[in-house]
């Protein structure tokens, strides 16, 4: 019995030794949270409305960002032009002109916060332009051994002056709705009730949905002999991914970085990143080009930018990288089901929330599907592509 | 006659004052002298010392009632020879014809002596010398050197040879041979050689050593001559004589910041998991501290883990630890002395800006085969010492190996059955003694360490040291040695998570160093060090291989480094005058990186920008052996000492260093990767000054030492890494790393008390550390160019160690330790930034992990004292940690998918209780 127990003992010990020692721990922020300014800005050589955001960081226990409003922010170029800001949704800011930032030119943000301090960034020039030359798609495998297409660019620098990019993309994709029909279930009474098959009134089978990259996707040349960038990935989409499932566009915009802002969200992006125990990187506060002018020792994140701008767009079906005899597309967003509920109260509240669209009338024609009511109702996203797109085929688009 | 004037010599010291009167009731009839004796001895404290035939066998009887030892003792021996003597700590002390004095003789340790002027005056009276002059009752054995020669005009003549213990034959190291009232002094090392300047005519010579008798000869000089000394062991009060011997020498030495501890010490203070561990307790003396529990490295007086020369026997040990610092690497029988460095170092040693632990093996027993064993929980040690050929050559063998394994696979639990966590070691150090001029001792010693950090990891770490010492004696005055090492430090990782990312990596440092030192005794006022040491560096800092079939891991190898380290130096011992003495030392070292294939490359970034990618501009190509670079300069070691009282001395010192090689630590994570990284054209040595000043009081015949240091220290190039550094296998690590300038000030106490039932000894230092870390771009400015503390900076830290022994057998010991908690990283918010959820970290090391403190306790048992017992046992039995405090080590954060996980690594939470049996043969 006691040797037993002495055993125990060991385990306890070892098995603190070899791998309990490290506890994942309960953390809360509550005593050392810092309020801190958070600056997005980057302005560019295109004519338009820039924009700048500002934010303040938050509590790990919360989810959003509390936006900073009712700032004064401008931005300051060496040929003394002024461009004013205004909030125009909380905390983001829109300039009231459109302009481009010029070669040639410094420029420099200034915001004042309604709280009155005041921060400034350092004069930053716009960087030199380089265009895309191609985007080439590729059906491949990944670094972790998925399949699937990968978007990569091809940009050439014959000045070798450009050097250091950072990527954003925003990607269109086609929605068709597989159980869509011409024709849609309309409440005619509640009580009693009573419904009758009509025309659709609006485009509901082919819908678009755009969404943004988030991250920072950057590349650099400067190890390079030529100012060249070869088969850079920017967007690799999984074989199985929805959005693969029909027509797909993909808008590539490369940034010139200024040497300063590629290591500051190169050194963000290696903080963010996920970190096994064995590797870990120095925490630490990153310092970026903005400072406050009232309390010179108060932190603010952030780089203001002036970046050259070059964009590109590519439509593809990946029907066309599919291998017929063995590869498949995509699965629909949603699995797609039928029923064919009894005419009663809960099919006119069904119809009403739209939790169920009409695909067919249940008759013997086809299979009769249980229970047997009037309609065979499909899930909502199968039979219409509002409820996840939308239905205004965008302006660049070519089918 | 002679050998109890000895042994009254050596009780004397331990003598105090104070009596306690106690009251005994004691009746007996007709019994031995012998037999009342014990009788007491059950009845009461009181223990008596004597021999046996002293006592005659005339039976006595005697009916006491409440009376005081005294008036038994005095009835008991009333008709008899036998005097007594009763110390504080209810010992008896018999002595036969000699009346045991309360005070000590007062000539003895004093190394100032106002009566005596070791001048003029002294030859006068040699001359006269005349044998009827000797005392009558003088038992010092008198020893004539050369013949009196009276054309002679030479004043001194120098008195060398060996001290060897008279039982083993053994060469007796850290021997101190003074000249009484005339202060010279000398320690002998550990060829046990030594060589002093002796006035003509008459000196009475004292030898002196912890364990040992001490030997009293009268010498009278007329010339140059060698004496052997032999001493013998003291077997009776073995640790408290140990303490003795080189008791002033904190005091009297002319060096600050020294630390001595000794094996011997340190046998009573609680264990962990019962090893009995060196390094463990120089981390509860003032100005040693580890970042935490379970951290391998030292932070010596606010400096860098990286910046320790830890030696054992002229080897470098790179990772002196096992199971992430939780025991030393070093094997606690085969240690000897460790000799810390903490303020001057000697100018022999170089390479490091903080300290020098100097480790010494013992000297195995040249006599007759001995060993000692140990049987802990974790852990079991055997060490053997042999003769090979008797009297001139022997060997130690000392082994201390876990059988964690064993147990852990032998477990029905599942999870553990994988795991892995065990680690041995092996030392081996042999002596040969070729004749009376030279020694030639070689050590070999191997460790190894394999555990699973995660479970399915496998890391595993080896130190590998040989080192040969030639000494050779030229003449009585230039004695001198040659010294060849090598050591390797490597690691090794393997993860097997049956994923794509499965890796085998592996890094390796390797030294190999060729040292010439020489001692040349001018005088008794001085004495000279000099000599020339070269060191070949080579560094692969490994490669990163993929695992398995499936692994996407891509091969990667860094490639090896290699370079070339130097020094020569000086150092002067000058004995000023009775008060003061000075030690100055100048080293020049000089560093060379080189290349280490025919195709190394050094990267190239634009000058005066931040090095990162965007500033590589190219690479500059070496061939093998061509310098790459070179650093070097002039380092000056200078200490002085001066008595102001009796007993009672200030130091000063200033000490300055280069060190070419650093560690790349990443100390945010559990794992011990520290790999070692030589200066080169991208990264600049470290160096470093320190100033320090201090107060030494002994009190009550050493009983008490109490020391008072102050230092501040400043240096370069200190290496720390930018925000989000990542060092293991980065190519271009020069481009993570940043090179700032450290500052670190401290002030020191220490009380101990060295003899007595209770002892042991009370620490507290008050040390800042700090970094700063200034450059004109944000990239490399680390909290804004100003210097913030650094990742070991604790301010308070408080370290108790007592020792109560209840009887000779029994005794309790505790430790208790406080420090403030170490500053760290914290996460402070989260903030969104191209639409990614990232975190926001505080200004580096602003916020402080909680204050660490843990006590611990034991109680050991010894065997009885015997002396011709087979083997001596002792018994340990201890409790770490009892209070069970969690003491984080660190805590650390690590981003995965967006979320914030913070973890906390502790090493022990709970109390941890542990039997270990000793026995000794």
């Amino acid at each position: 019995m006691k040797k037993i127990n002495l055993l125990k003992l060991y385990v306890i010990i070892f098995s603190f030794i070899s791998y309990s020692c490290v506890e994942e721990v309960e953390f809360e922020n509550m005593d050392s949270f810092e309020d801190v300014l958070v600056i997005e800005g980057t302005i560019t050589n295109e004519f338009k409305q820039h924009k700048i955001k500002l934010t303040r960081t938050f509590q790990f226990e919360e989810n959003e960002p509390i936006p900073e409003s009712n700032a004064v922010v401008r931005v300051l170029s060496s040929s003394q032009d002024i461009y004013e800001f205004q909030e125009v949704e909380p905390g983001e800011y829109l300039s009231t002109s459109e302009f481009s930032a010029l070669p040639n030119n410094t420029y420099q943000l200034k915001i004042i916060t309604a709280s009155n301090q005041e921060y400034s960034s350092m004069p930053v020039s716009l960087t030199s332009t380089t265009q895309i030359n191609s985007i080439n798609v590729e059906r491949q495998f990944n670094g972790n051994g998925t399949d699937g297409v990968a978007i990569s660019v091809n940009s050439f620098d014959p000045t070798g002056n450009s050097r250091f990019y950072r990527y954003e993309y925003e990607e269109t994709y086609q929605i068709i709705a597989p159980f869509w029909s011409r024709f849609d279930a309309v409440v005619v009474s509640e009580n009693p009730p009573d419904t009758e098959v009509s025309l659709r009134t609006r485009e509901e089978r082919v819908c678009y949905n755009t969404q943004f990259s988030t991250g920072i996707i950057q590349e650099q040349t400067n190890n390079l002999t030529e100012d060249r960038v070869t088969g850079k990935v920017v967007r690799f989409i999984a074989s199985d991914n929805f959005i693969l499932r029909s027509r797909y566009s993909i808008l590539i915009k490369q940034f010139v970085q200024s040497p300063e802002a590629f290591s500051f969200f190169e050194t963000l992006n290696e903080l963010s990143g996920s970190q096994s125990l064995l590797s870990q990187n120095q925490p630490g506060f990153i310092n970026g080009n903005i400072t406050s002018i009232t309390n010179p020792n108060e932190r603010v994140i952030g780089f203001f930018e002036a970046s050259s701008v070059s964009e590109q767009r590519i439509f593809f079906n990946f029907i066309d990288f599919l291998d017929r005899g063995t590869d498949r597309l995509p699965s629909y967003i949603v699995p797609c089901n039928f029923t064919a509920p009894i005419e009663d109260s809960a099919l006119i509240s069904t119809i009403q929330r739209r939790s169920l669209v009409f695909f067919r009338e249940n008759d013997d024609d086809q299979n009769i599907i249980p229970p047997g009511g009037p309609y065979v109702m499909v899930t909502s996203e199968c039979g219409d592509c509002t409820l996840i797109g939308s239905n205004i085929v965008p302006d660049f688009w070519v089918d | 006659m002679k050998y109890i004037a000895l042994f009254i010599l050596l009780f004397s010291y331990q003598l105090t004052i104070s009596q306690e009167k106690k009251e005994i009731t004691i009746k007996f009839e007709n019994l031995k002298k012998i037999d009342v004796l014990k009788s007491i001895e059950a009845q009461t404290q009181y223990r008596f010392y004597f021999i046996e035939n002293w006592l005659d066998d005339t039976l006595i009887t005697g009916d006491y009632y409440n009376q005081s030892i005294k008036d038994i003792l005095n009835i008991i021996f009333s008709k008899t020879d036998i005097n007594y003597y009763i110390s504080s700590d209810n010992k008896i002390f018999l002595t036969k014809n000699n009346l045991i004095s309360d005070s000590l003789p007062s000539t003895f340790f004093k190394s100032t002596q106002k009566e005596n002027k070791p001048t003029d005056s002294i030859i006068t009276e040699s001359i006269q010398y005349n044998e009827n002059n000797i005392i009558q009752s003088d038992i010092i054995e008198t020893i004539r050197i050369g013949k009196q020669n009276k054309n002679t005009n030479k004043k001194k003549y120098i008195l060398s040879g060996y001290a060897r213990n008279k039982n083993t034959n053994s060469l007796i190291s850290n021997l101190i041979i003074s000249v009484k009232g005339k202060n010279i002094n000398f320690v002998t090392g550990s060829n046990g050689f030594y060589s002093i300047e002796l006035p003509i005519g008459i000196n009475l010579i004292e030898v002196k050593k912890l364990g040992l008798s001490s030997l009293e000869k009268r010498i009278i000089i007329y010339g140059d001559g060698v004496l052997n000394l032999y001493l013998t062991d003291d077997v009776e009060e073995l640790s408290e004589v140990v303490i003795d011997a080189s008791k002033d020498k904190n005091v009297k030495e002319a060096i600050t910041g020294l630390t001595q501890i000794k094996t011997e010490e340190i046998k009573n203070i609680p264990l962990v998991l019962g090893e009995r561990d060196i390094l463990k307790v120089a981390i509860t003396l003032p100005g040693i501290k580890t970042a935490g529990e379970g951290s391998s490295g030292f932070n010596v007086r606010g400096g860098k883990e990286d910046q320790n020369l830890i030696l054992l026997d002229n080897g470098v040990i790179y990772n002196p630890t096992h199971f992430f610092g939780i025991f030393s690497a070093l094997n606690p029988f085969t240690s000897g002395d460790v000799n810390i460095y903490k303020g001057t170092i000697p100018a022999e040693y170089g390479g490091r800006l903080s300290s020098v632990f100097e480790i010494n093996t013992k000297n195995a027993n040249d006599k007759k085969v001995s060993g000692e064993a140990s049987i802990g929980p974790v852990t079991s040690n055997i060490t053997i010492e042999t003769p090979i050929i008797k009297n001139k050559s022997s060997i130690l063998v000392g082994a201390r190996g876990t059988y964690s394994d064993w147990i852990l696979r032998s477990l029905d639990e599942e999870s553990l059955q994988n795991s892995r966590a065990s680690f041995y070691d092996i030392v081996a150090k042999y002596n040969h003694k070729v004749n009376e001029k030279n020694n030639i001792q070689t050590t070999g010693y191997f460790s190894k360490d394999q555990f699973s950090i995660t479970s399915d990891s496998l890391f595993n770490y080896s130190n590998r040291l040989a080192s040969l010492k030639w000494s050779h004696t030229f003449n009585d005055r230039n004695y001198g040695s040659l010294i060849l090492s090598n050591s390797q430090y490597k690691f090794n990782i393997e993860f097997d998570g049956n994923s794509t990312n499965d890796f085998d990596l592996g890094y390796e440092v390797n030294e190999t160093e060729l040292k010439l030192k020489m001692n040349y005794l001018l005088n008794d006022k001085h004495k000279f060090d000099y000599g020339i040491s070269g060191k070949l560096y080579n560094v692969d800092p490994g490669n990163i291989d993929p695992l398995g079939q499936q692994s996407i891991i891509e091969s990667i190898e860094i490639p090896e480094e290699r370079a070339f380290e130097s020094g020569l130096f000086v150092s002067h011992n000058y004995n000023a005058n009775e008060k003061l003495s000075l030690n100055l030392g100048i080293r020049y070292s000089f560093y060379a990186a080189l290349g280490a294939t025919n195709n190394s490359i050094q990267r190239v970034y634009t000058t005066g920008l931040p090095r990162n990618q965007t500033t590589l501009v190219g690479e500059e190509s070496f061939s093998k052996n061509e310098v790459i670079e070179t650093f070097g300069g002039p380092e000056f070691r200078i200490s002085a000492r001066y008595f102001l009282g009796e007993d009672f001395s200030a130091k000063a010192s200033f000490n300055s260093s280069y060190q070419y090689i650093h560690t790349l630590s990443n100390n945010t994570t559990v794992s011990p990767t520290d790999t070692w990284k030589l200066s080169d054209s991208n990264i600049r040595p470290q160096q470093g000054n320190q100033y320090s000043l201090g107060f030494y009081k002994n009190l009550k015949n050493n009983t008490f030492e109490f020391s008072l240091e102050g230092y501040y220290k400043t240096s370069k190039n200190i290496l720390d890494y930018k925000v989000g550094a990542n060092l293991l296998l980065n190519q271009t690590i020069e481009a993570e790393v940043l090179q700032g300038d450290g500052l670190s000030y401290g002030i020191e106490f220490l009380l101990k008390k060295t003899k007595g039932r209770l002892n042991g000894w009370l620490g507290y230092s008050y040390s800042r550390s700090f970094v700063k870390l200034e450059s004109d771009f944000a990239e490399e400015q680390i909290n804004n160019g100003d210097f913030f503390a650094s990742n070991f900076d604790k301010p308070h830290d408080v370290s108790l160690v007592l020792n109560y022994k209840l009887t000779k057998r029994f005794s309790f010991s505790g430790n208790f330790t406080y420090q403030t908690g170490r500053p760290v990283t914290f996460p402070v918010g989260s903030f969104i930034l191209n639409g990614v959820e990232r975190v926001n970290y505080s200004d580096r090391n602003a916020f402080r992990i909680p204050d660490f403190y843990r006590l611990d306790v034991g109680f050991n048992v010894e065997g009885n004292h015997k002396i011709k017992k087979l083997a001596h046992s002792f018994w340990n039995i201890s409790i770490y940690n009892v209070l069970g405090r969690n003491n984080p080590y660190s805590v650390f954060f690590v981003t995965d998918n967006g979320d914030i996980r913070a973890f906390e690594s502790s090493i022990f939470s709970i109390p941890i209780p542990t039997i270990t049996y000793n026995l000794k043969f």
